[in-house]
């Protein structure tokens, strides 16, 4: 009896360890595999490195040979949405001070001024302006982590 | 030894540094602006913040946001490039307070040689001719005047917090005096913040030569002998060669001890260059000091064999320089050409766009330093140069062949560029038997086209 083709779906475990396997024979970071409406993601590494950016600009970078070293994918904005971009460099807080709470949560209804979240730079805390109208559905970073500028920090359902 | 190190500076210097961390085994933090992302340099440092916009001011500029990226990096030092912050004595303190290693000399020996006039000053204490000029800066009118008949015309009115060829004016007689003075005032205030003014001998065709030298923060002082930068349009260097080719070698040597003594007295370390002019019978003259590496840097790596990035970077973390000034030695010639992305036929009109095509050459002695690629977008943001050709060869002749076969093969589609201009220059005779001089290229070689 022919042997049925074998299954090659991305959850496949044995098809999960020669992804790492190549990562690490390749060095690769990271990997980021669709088929249809599933996808996986493998990050290798234990620091917390900054996701390289979904490259905006009409400026193609030449055809690196080899594998699919994808951005991570940013959340899109996209007709319902708006992205609270980070405006500047340093590190995210998400509440005021330690002993306070959290500036927003998931459901917050957000105006314009209203302060989101704290990026400290230098020593200097700046209060960042959600700048638009809606409702926060995600929050894409964790307090005390590094966010550089355009870094997406929040998902906001436009009202 | 560092772990990490922060490049504040884009393009072609930081592919450049960082190659050199890389083969040093020490991580890089990458910062690009807006106008910068998806530059594949980037990818080759372990890790890399957006800093802002497109322009300058908004991004390679902003200390704050250079500092903060080297805290959330963790870098535990900074090498600024050239340009930028390289000579910002404020940023090298601001590094300094918040105990990151700026890769470069101290903010004091920053400051005061940043100060043209100071510089001049601490040329003349350390028995480094200067041309022949006022004292101090023009104050007086009358005082000018008599200054200006002991220096003797033609005069050159320079501003003391110049550079790049601003606030300069050339007066050719006493009635062009005063003129020039309120001229080169008013340009030097717009251009820097600060509209004082000195007078010097203006040299007839001069030329150009440098000396790269390297301290170490525990007292010892190199040179890595002298560079030519003659070939320049509107004081911009287009062409650079080591060693200089028309200096008689006690000159040579002579220059680059003046160069020695100068570092010395400023109390500097780390990388710099000391700038001199030189007129036709071999008389030097110290002009300024660029208290940073500088772009042409390659040439003077190709005949001392020294990397002078990592030298930087070892000097910086507190090693003793390895080598001694009998160990350096100045082997063959090498020359640069700046190719830039400007259009020669339309007055060198910068050129951005996309590069479709790029044909990089190469070959014996042929060295290419370049961030651009296929595809790469060549912006108006920022300066124009788009990569550097060097060539090392025994003998000038051999140089200046080699040099330009790899411009020829060199083939960028998408943009016009400098590099068939340049091959032009190199076949002149003017060039090749060393008539040349800083104005050369403006007065003789565009003129007769």
């Amino acid at each position: 009896m022919a042997k049925a083709k074998e299954e090659t779906s991305v959850f496949d475990v044995n098809k999960v360890r020669e992804l790492i396997e190549l990562m690490e024979e390749h060095d690769l970071n990271e990997v980021d595999l669709k088929q249809s409406d599933q996808r996986i993601r493998l990050r290798r590494g234990g620091e917390m490195t900054v996701a390289p950016p979904v490259v905006r600009t009409a400026a193609p970078v030449s055809p690196t040979p080899a594998a699919p070293a994808a951005a991570a994918p940013a959340p899109a904005a996209d007709d319902n949405h708006d992205l609270i971009l980070s405006p500047t460099i340093g590190t995210y807080y998400s509440r005021p001070k330690p002993t306070a709470k959290d500036f927003v949560k998931v459901g917050d209804k957000v105006t314009p001024d209203t302060i989101v979240c704290l990026v400290e730079a230098m020593k200097m805390f700046n209060e960042i302006p959600a700048g638009v109208s809606g409702t926060i559905v995600e929050i894409l970073v964790n307090s005390e982590d590094a966010v550089h500028v355009d870094m997406p920090l929040f998902r906001i359902s436009k009202n | 030894m560092y772990n990490r190190i922060l490049i504040a500076n884009r393009g072609e210097i930081a592919l450049r540094i960082i190659r050199a961390c890389k083969e040093m085994g020490i991580e890089t933090v990458a910062v690009y602006s807006r106008a910068d992302k998806g530059s594949a340099y980037l990818d080759l440092a372990d890790q890399a913040f957006c800093i802002g916009g497109e322009r300058a001011s908004d991004s390679y500029l902003k200390i704050d946001r250079i500092i903060s990226a080297a805290e959330i990096g963790n870098a535990e030092a900074i090498h600024p490039g050239f340009g930028f912050l390289s000579e910002n004595a404020q940023f090298n303190e601001v590094c300094r307070d918040c105990n990151i290693d700026f890769i470069g000399p101290s903010p004091e020996a920053m400051q005061m040689l940043g100060d043209k006039n100071t510089a001049r000053s601490l040329a003349r204490k350390a028995d480094v001719p200067v041309v022949p000029g006022s004292v101090g800066l023009v104050t007086d009118a009358d005082q000018a005047v008599k200054d200006a008949r002991e220096i003797g015309y033609p005069i050159l009115v320079k501003a003391t917090a110049g550079g790049g060829g601003k606030g300069m004016r050339v007066a050719e007689n006493e009635a062009d005096l005063k003129n020039a003075v309120e001229q080169a005032a008013q340009e030097a205030q717009a251009a820097f913040g600060n509209g004082g003014v000195y007078l010097e001998k203006f040299i007839n065709r001069p030329r150009h030569v440098e000396v790269q030298v390297l301290a170490d923060q525990h007292g010892n002082v190199v040179h890595l002998w002298e560079r030519d930068c003659s070939t320049q349009r509107r004081h911009q260097k287009l062409i650079e060669e080591s060693p200089a080719p028309t200096l008689p070698p006690e000159k040579r040597e002579e220059i680059c001890a003046a160069a020695v003594r100068m570092v010395k007295a400023a109390d500097y370390s780390n990388a710099g260059t000391v700038e001199f002019i030189v007129d036709k019978d071999h008389n030097f003259y110290f002009i300024e000091v660029n208290a940073r590496i500088q772009v042409e840097h390659p040439v003077s790596e190709m005949v001392t064999g020294i990397d002078l990035i990592q030298q930087q970077i070892r000097v910086a973390a507190g090693e003793k320089l390895a080598f001694s000034q009998a160990d350096i030695q100045c082997k063959g010639v090498a020359m640069e050409c700046r190719i830039n992305a400007e259009d020669p036929d339309k007055n060198f009109q910068p050129c951005p766009g996309v590069i479709k095509q790029i044909h990089i050459p190469g070959g014996m002695g042929v060295r290419w330093e370049s961030h651009v690629h296929a595809g790469y977008s060549v912006l108006p943001y920022y300066d124009s140069m788009i990569g550097k050709l060097i060539v090392y060869q025994p003998t000038r002749t051999q140089a200046i062949a080699t040099m330009i076969r790899s411009l020829k093969e060199l083939r960028i589609e998408g943009i016009k560029t400098t590099a068939d201009f340049l091959v032009k220059v190199l076949q002149c005779e003017d060039f090749k038997n060393n008539k040349i001089d800083t104005k050369w290229v403006e007065r003789d070689f565009l003129s007769q086209k």
